[in-house]
């Protein structure tokens, strides 16, 4: 059992790392007169030397550590499925590593909404007390941002870049490998703190409500420094594998769209993430070696974290909902057979959000008690970004208009990624506009609009793509009458849900509450049914994908007639990604234009299938 | 083509119509103050400019699913435009002039009217006719009408009384955490910081009390852990005469008696 081997010296190695950093700090206290343990400290020293210790024995010393000490580096071989448990520098293992990984992290946060909403459904205690419903709300927030940052990134962005630009895995595998490794102990470093107390402050962490809390802040502390760190070198693999490793003819205006929003995303992931990691740090220090940031008696300022926070945390919205955009547009243009209306335009306005976003953070803030003059410079930042990001909906406007549209489900959760995003758009000129911000904020005003845009833009451009590329990943085909109706499911109880979500922030209700006035009473209890309706519809998604992938009808290589590179190999693809080096001809969308072709393989005996336009 | 353009155009004029009842809708709280009233008004307002866009969108992807879509696949390609002529440009003049006139330009003016002062910490004129110094703990709040020497606590008073048609300034603070500082019927909330003075005025307009509705309540809007979600103080607005009444009976020397 190769799979559990590898996990198994992972977490052996790491135990023996975690016992070390206590014994480390064990001894530097005694001999300076302290108490042997003290829960934070011990527990960061602890995490720090047992990360090392589980990412060398889960095979990255093998992989790479011996290679600093002269000796011959070695790859763990696992034949079939327990490939997936082992440090692979596959990118398309690593693909479905993230993808799987994700998708259990979002049924188990989807959990703790259900859990929210059971309590949220009469006013008054009854399934929590107050303390583990902030728990739950705290811990459902954190994993799903990290959800909606690094599932598509990671996870469909891994698997299809290279191979949409031709390339034979990414620039850096060993790096790749690291950056998914990284995860499971940020995914069970979240998942343990309940049993120190539980997080309180949500996954915003403000100062000085994260100084003073319970330890169970510093497990959450180093998981998002953690989860930085994968973003960050993430980030940093995809810039350098789409600058230097496109085939041969793939210029930068013959680059798919989806590529084009994984390089924005992750300029957006290198430049920003370490303001997240930062602000954390800093709370951090703050708690076990008193630096006294945000402490205003002693000097700190506590709004000090918030601009660092959004810093990051304003173009993190971006991070997760650009990939969404990619993946719509570029389903979008497939079934549509046609060519992406205003191609360029729409790669004008992934940049101009890439320029923009850095510099709206403080909207986040216009209630907090910063300097007035500052309001102005943000509002008008805010407001002109929606202009790039009207040039995303031109786009696909545009492409639809005239279209011959296949609505195969890829396409209806692309379709819906405009739908959504235009109701999540719309509200957040209500958000933008300081004067009805400042009644608005921090209502379930703003609880309806993000996720309106987070999970109306980002997961459901997730599971356009999960369905548009999953005979791609496992070589069969996903059952299309249960997808459409996880589709008609989802998206319609998603909108009720959320869409009258809005009334009670309007009406009064706060958000991140255990528990609310009883004049609100009626239309939570109807959001809870329409949220429960929406939690049950995943069911659906499930059973299909684990049955199609075992049972599933075998695919072809290019059941959707697509033109993209990734659709002219067999499914699931080789190892070694393509036969022969691509040589690129033409645009990735031109539908319609006779003759044209985007890509050919000059090495091989036939012409691959599925190239050209409609056949 | 035509057809297609003027049928299209036809949804979205319905939609719109449909959508534009929403700015009718009585969607608010009960309204408490001045301050009030503008949010209601620029809601609506809001509303009737950011429909027509949504509608837009709406239209163009009902018609398209309904006119060009199929479930079979689709037996050739559709016809090949790139978008690279006039039709993006236009696009962009008429998104950029909506930011500005929709959005930046409305925004901006509304911002200078909640900020006569650019240099201070909060919304409202400076200056007042009545001053509350408000202070937040985990988890409730006191309210100090300081030139009357009196304070407001659960423990005294239990209400924050305040009189009508009266420009009250709030000056927040906190001893421990962030705390947020709103009143929905007021639709104004400003963050209670340590170490830092925030304030916000308001003009009353109408009287009520948190036992009749619940808008009339000061609610805790930042996250401060524990119990949070039960951090509200119940507010009355009174009559001046009863407002002056009610605050000699408050007064230290009235309550030892
Ligand atoms: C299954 C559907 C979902 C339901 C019913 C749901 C419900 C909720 C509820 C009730 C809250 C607490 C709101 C508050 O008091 O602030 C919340 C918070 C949140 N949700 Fe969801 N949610 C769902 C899915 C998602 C998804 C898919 C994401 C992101 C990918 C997400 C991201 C968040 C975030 C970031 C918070 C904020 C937590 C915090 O304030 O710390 N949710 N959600
Ligand atoms: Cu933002
Ligand atoms: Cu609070």
């Amino acid at each position: 059992m190769y799979a559990l081997f590898s996990v198994a010296s992972g977490l052996g190695t790491g135990l023996i790392g975690f016992y070390l950093g206590l014994g480390l700090v064990a001894i530097v206290r005694g001999l300076t007169g302290h108490d042997a343990y003290d829960e934070q400290v011990s527990i960061t020293f602890g995490y720090v030397f047992g990360l090392i210790g589980w990412l060398m024995g889960v095979g990255m010393w093998g992989a790479w550590g011996r290679e600093w000490f002269g000796l011959r580096t070695y790859w763990r071989k696992a034949p079939g499925w327990q490939r997936y448990f082992t440090f692979s520098p596959d990118h398309k293992v690593i693909g479905l590593q993230y993808l799987v990984t994700f998708i259990i992290v979002f049924l188990l946060a989807g959990l703790g909404a259900m859990l929210m909403r059971w309590e949220l459904m009469e006013s008054g205690m009854q399934l929590f007390n107050h303390d583990q419903y902030n728990a739950v709300m705290g811990l459902h927030g954190i994993l799903m941002v990290a959800v909606a940052v690094a599932a598509v990134v990671g996870g469909l962005g891994n698997y299809f870049v290279p191979l949409m630009i031709g390339a034979e895995d990414m620039a850096f595998p060993r790096l790749n490998a690291l950056t998914y490794w990284l995860i499971p102990p940020v995914a069970a470093m979240l998942l343990s703190t309940p049993f120190l107390g539980g997080i309180e402050h949500g996954w915003t962490a403000y100062p000085p409500l994260s100084v003073v809390t319970d330890s169970s802040q510093v497990l959450f502390g180093l998981a998002v420094i953690t989860f930085g760190l994968t973003s960050i070198l993430g980030g940093l693999n995809f810039i350098i594998t789409i600058i230097y490793m496109r085939a041969p003819g793939l210029t930068w205006g013959k680059l798919p769209i989806f590529v084009w929003s994984m390089f924005v995303t992750s300029w957006m992931a290198l430049l920003y993430t370490q303001g997240f990691a930062v602000a954390l740090l800093m709370v951090l220090l703050d708690r076990i070696a008193g630096m006294s940031f945000f402490n205003a008696e002693t000097g700190g300022d506590p709004l000090l974290y918030q601009h660092v926070f959004w810093f990051y945390s304003h173009p993190a919205v971006y991070i997760m909902v650009l990939p969404g955009f990619g993946i719509a547009l570029e389903v979008i243009s497939h079934f549509s057979r046609k060519p992406l209306f205003a191609y360029r335009y729409a790669v004008g306005g992934l940049l101009g959000i890439l320029g923009l976003g850095g510099v709206v953070w403080a909207h986040h803030m216009f209630t907090s008690g910063m300097p007035n003059y500052l309001h102005g410079p943000f509002l008008v930042a805010t407001e002109a970004i929606s202009i790039p990001t009207g040039l995303v909906f031109l786009a696909a406007l545009g492409t639809i208009w005239m279209g011959r549209l296949w609505l195969r489900t890829p396409m209806l959760f692309g379709l819906a990624v405009i739908f959504n995003f235009a109701c999540g758009g719309v509200t957040g000129i209500f958000l933008a506009d300081v004067p009805t911000d400042i009644h608005l904020q921090d209502t379930y005003f703003v609880v309806a609009h993000f996720h309106y845009t987070i999970v109306g833009g980002e997961i459901f451009g997730l599971f356009a793509g999960i369905y548009y590329w999953f005979p791609k990943m496992t070589g069969r085909m996903y059952n299309e009458k249960l997808a459409q109706l996880h589709f008609w499911w989802m998206f319609i109880s998603f909108n009720v849900t959320f869409f009258v979500m809005h009334w009670p922030g309007i009406q009064g209700m706060n958000r991140r509450i255990a528990d609310y006035p009883e004049s609100l009473e009626n239309v939570n209890l109807f959001v809870s049914i329409s949220a429960f309706l929406l939690g049950a519809s995943f069911i659906v998604f499930v059973y299909n994908m684990v049955y199609s992938w075992i049972r599933g009808p075998v695919a072809e290589a290019n059941p959707w007639a697509a033109r993209t590179i990734e659709w002219q190999i067999p499914s699931p693809p080789p190892v070694e990604n393509f036969p022969e080096p691509p040589l690129v001809k033409g645009h990735p969308y031109d539908y319609g234009v006779p003759g044209s072709v985007h890509a050919v393989f000059p090495g091989a005996a036939t012409l691959p299938a599925g190239g050209g336009g409609g056949q | 083509m035509r057809r297609h353009v003027i049928a299209a155009v036809a949804v979205w004029v319905v939609l719109t119509a449909i959508g534009e009842t929403l700015a009718l809708a009585d969607l608010y709280p009960t309204v408490g103050s001045s301050e009030a009233e503008d949010f209601d008004r620029i809601f609506r307002i809001l509303i009737v400019m950011g429909m027509p866009v949504f509608t837009f969108v709406i239209a163009v992807l009902f018609y398209c699913v309904i006119r060009f879509g199929s479930f079979g696949k689709p037996s050739e390609d559709g016809p090949a435009y790139r978008g690279a002529g006039l039709g993006p440009r236009v696009w962009l003049a008429v998104t950029g002039s909506l930011a500005l006139t929709v959005m930046i330009f409305p925004g901006l003016t509304g911002l200078a009217e909640l900020q006569p002062d650019k240099s201070g910490y909060g919304w409202g004129e400076s200056n007042a006719e009545l001053v509350v110094r408000v202070v937040g703990f985990r988890w409730s709040w006191t309210m100090e009408y300081a030139d009357a020497g009196v304070t407001v606590s659960t423990a005294q008073g239990k209400e924050l009384v305040l009189p009508v048609d009266t420009h009250v300034k709030f000056e927040i603070e906190s001893t421990d955490v962030i705390h947020s500082f709103w009143i929905p019927a007021f639709r104004m909330k400003i963050d209670a910081l340590p170490g830092r003075t925030t304030h916000m005025t308001v003009k009353t307009t109408a009287l009520g009390r948190f036992e009749d509705d619940d808008a009339y309540r000061v609610q805790c809007a930042e996250l401060c852990g524990l119990d949070h979600s039960t951090m509200t103080f119940p507010v009355r607005v009174v009559p001046r005469a009863e407002f002056e009444q009610w605050l000699q009976s408050q007064k230290p020397a009235a309550t030892a008696q």
